[in-house]
């Protein structure tokens, strides 16, 4: 007895200076040592890495001559590129940020930004380069500008995405539907989807349950005014997974719907079991390549909406731990200038957060193919859209939201629990990274 | 004493090597209170940085706040008692356990019958041999796909029960919460047989043929030699593998997150335990306090879980 006491006193002396020591420790934090208005100012040269998001394999050859035109417009300054692959880009980036090793320039969404520049770890790209802002459009500035974080802007905006509706009219007339008559807003599509499921045994408009951009795009208010809380537990927001939970009931979407992702959803659209697809500008290419019957009967029509439509966008962030920050906003506003995003959206089936990109012909003139039809009417769209996901709502909230519609859907709990349970998630969320 | 120290060591130094050879030779051939961590140096300092440190860093993490980017600070038991609040711990909680209390005894006793019956010589037993060890060799993110695509309700098992006029609708594999976790179990099991499989073939090759010759003189069949031989011959490997499985079935992971394609199920419902610490401890927004005070209560429910089994062997043993 007089042996094991101290030999458990010294494990558990250990085990309690581990825990106070790493507590007090913790794993990172961001520097916040860079002064971001003068950040700008100085010599474009050096070293610095920009990380890409699964580009490599497609646009090498862009990259690989943008990387070069910018190195001779700045003699001494190189550019080493990375890409990352798509699969785990959100755990790739915080192994890096919690080691101190972000790249110089990173390519990421708004969510990933906000993420890390409340550890003080990006560069807020407003102050450093005071007249940015004027070179691109208003809501992709606004997406990247952080009200939370006080009003920094933490990434130029960079391509955007958004997509149309893709509706399959051979599905929808063999289930008692005019194809003339396609829906545009919210309420239409439940009320076809709904006559669609006393129609049909074998098919359904929906494919899959709605993430937070639909909830932007019902009508819910998804933040409160200054962005510190979620609200999307409104009455719309309510009233979005009550007409779901409805449907579902009907017969209006299957039980594999009900845990489907995209990507169950696009091999649902391609086999013919789903009628209703809310694709991107490269979806018409992809199911002319892969479900070439499905194609032939694809009708595309602006994206369904109540208000505005959503969008995506991709941003370029300053690491602000860079040791070349001059060169890294050089080179990310190099990226994101008007003509070098041109030459990637023409590239890659993508949209330009420039201003006036929009206004190039490019965007504007259908000549006849599907590739132009759909662009034209994509870019019609940016134009109106809104990046509905705030930037605070992380991924993990954003599979708990799926799982409590699920549950709602199944009947195990009221729209509003299942509203009421994500909102106090997300919200710990805001808290946990401030 | 001096002389006599002298004389009586002079022989010895002619016969010895050289006093740099001796001092040569005593220096690789006599134990020197080092050398054993010499050789466990490497191993353990794997075990320390590989093992212990993450270990002791969870346990840290778990009275904390942290996050995945920022130092959290000290909140006590906070994470505990959230832990009790939250429904997906419950869930996630009741899923492994299920796991472990169903997959286990399959484990233990299939591939001990799988294992009697592919032993021996020749060709055939041979083959089944390998083919019962292939799901080992495949992996689990294979297997799973493969048998995600086996499941789905326009699958091959539902289409072949349809053709069958077995059932009228496809039976909802991967998309009714129990039938799901079922699937998984049963992907667990077709998974692991062929590794436990592998461990009785070399125990069976310890029990004496004699045995099963006196028992077959005694009038028993093979149902009653399997009963009082073979079982009786393997029971220490049975304890064994009713413990790494057990521990293997706590943690499953990779065949639920493969069936369910990275959701959980409907509503979150197949999550276990794994896939919460996952979902909870990975991402820009992690909340890695919360993740380690999960992490730490899986670990004390595997080691409660050893520690009944070894209670268990131990009386059994002694009885």
């Amino acid at each position: 007895m007089r042996r094991s006491f101290p030999r458990r006193a010294a494990l558990g002396g250990t085990a309690a200076a581990t825990v106070l020591a790493l507590g007090a420790c913790g794993i990172a934090g961001g520097s916040g040592g860079t002064d971001d208005a003068a950040a700008a100012d100085g010599e474009v040269t050096g070293e610095i890495t920009f990380q890409t998001w699964n580009l490599k394999g497609g646009y090498e050859d862009y990259f690989t001559d943008l990387i070069a035109a910018f190195e001779e417009e700045h003699p001494g300054a190189t550019v080493k590129w990375v890409d990352q692959p798509a699969e785990g880009y959100e755990d790739s980036l915080s192994a890096d940020a919690a080691a101190g090793n972000l790249p110089d320039v990173v390519d990421m969404g708004p969510e990933a930004a906000y993420t890390l520049a409340s550890a003080d770890m990006l560069l807020d790209v407003a102050a450093a380069d005071p007249e940015a802002k004027a070179g691109y459009l208003p809501q992709a500035w606004d997406a990247m500008t952080f009200d939370g974080l006080g009003g920094g802007t933490y990434g130029f905006p960079w391509y955007l995405n958004t997509g149309p509706s893709f509706f399959n009219t051979e599905l929808l007339e063999k289930c008692g539907l005019d194809a003339d008559n396609l829906p545009s807003t919210y309420d239409e599509l439940f009320d076809q989807a709904t006559t669609m499921a006393a129609e049909c045994d074998d098919a359904t408009m929906i494919g899959r349950l709605p993430e937070m951009e639909v909830f932007g795009s019902f009508g819910s208010q998804l933040m409160n005014d200054d962005q510190s809380a979620f609200t999307f537990n409104d009455a719309k927001g309510v009233e979005l997974v009550q007409r779901y939970a409805d449907l579902y009931a009907e017969g209006g979407f299957t039980a594999e719907a009900v845990n489907a992702l995209q990507t169950e959803e696009l091999e649902a659209f391609k086999a013919g079991q789903v009628a209703w697809l809310p694709g991107s500008s490269y979806t018409l290419k992809e199911l002319k390549d892969t479900a070439p019957e499905v194609y032939k009967n694809v009708e595309v029509v602006p994206a369904i909406a109540n208000t505005a439509p959503n969008m995506y966008l991709e941003s370029l962030a300053v690491s602000s731990q860079s040791d070349n920050t001059p060169t890294a906003i050089a080179f990310a506003r190099f990226v994101t200038g008007a003509e070098n995003q041109m030459s990637f959206a023409k590239e890659a089936s993508v949209f330009p957060s420039a201003e006036g990109s929009l206004d190039d012909p490019f965007f504007t003139e259908d000549d006849g193919t599907d590739d132009a039809r759909v662009r034209v009417q994509a870019a019609k769209q940016v134009g109106e859209a809104q990046v509905w996901v705030p930037p605070t709502f992380s991924e993990a909230s954003s599979v708990f939201l799926h799982e409590q519609i699920a549950q709602a859907v199944l009947g195990k709990k009221t729209a509003q629990e299942a509203l009421d349970a994500t909102v106090a998630y997300s919200d710990e969320r805001i808290a946990g990274s401030e | 004493m001096s002389t006599v120290t002298t004389t009586s060591q002079t022989p010895r130094a002619r016969s010895a090597p050289s006093p740099q050879g001796r001092r040569r030779t005593r220096h690789w051939s006599q134990p020197r209170w080092y050398v054993p961590y010499l050789f466990a140096g490497g191993a353990l300092a794997l075990v320390l940085v590989m093992t212990l440190f993450p270990f002791l860093n969870t346990l840290a993490l778990s009275f904390t706040d942290a996050t995945m980017l920022k130092g959290g600070q000290f909140v006590g038991l906070d994470n505990f008692r959230a832990l009790l609040d939250d429904a997906r711990f419950t869930t996630a909680l009741l899923n492994s356990t299920l796991y472990v209390v169903c997959v286990v005894p399959f484990m233990v006793l299939l591939p001990l019958v799988l294992a009697t019956l592919a032993a021996g010589r020749g060709r055939l037993l041979g083959f089944f041999r390998t083919a019962y060890y292939l799901p080992v060799v495949m992996g689990a993110v294979a297997s799973g796909l493969v048998w995600t695509s086996l499941l789905e309700s326009r699958g091959l098992v539902n289409s072949l029960l349809s053709w069958l006029h077995v059932v009228g609708a496809p039976v909802p594999f991967l998309t009714d919460r129990w039938l799901l976790l079922v699937s998984a179990m049963i992907v667990t099991v077709w998974m692991g047989m062929g590794y436990y499989m592998v461990i009785y073939l070399a125990a069976l090759a310890n029990i004496d043929p004699a045995l099963y010759d006196a028992a077959a003189v005694d009038g028993a069949g093979p149902v009653r030699q399997f009963r009082s031989v073979t079982m009786p011959g393997v029971r220490n490997t049975m304890a064994l593998i009713a413990m790494f499985s057990s521990v293997a079935a706590f943690r499953v992971f990779s065949e639920v997150y493969i069936l369910t394609g990275g959701t959980g199920g409907p509503g979150g419902s197949v999550t276990t335990m794994t896939m919460l610490i996952q979902r909870e401890g990975t991402g820009l927004q992690a909340q890695t306090g919360y993740a380690g005070a999960i992490s730490l209560v899986m670990f004390v429910v595997l080691a409660a879980l050893l520690v009944l089994q070894l209670v268990v062997q131990n009386r059994q043993g002694k009885n």
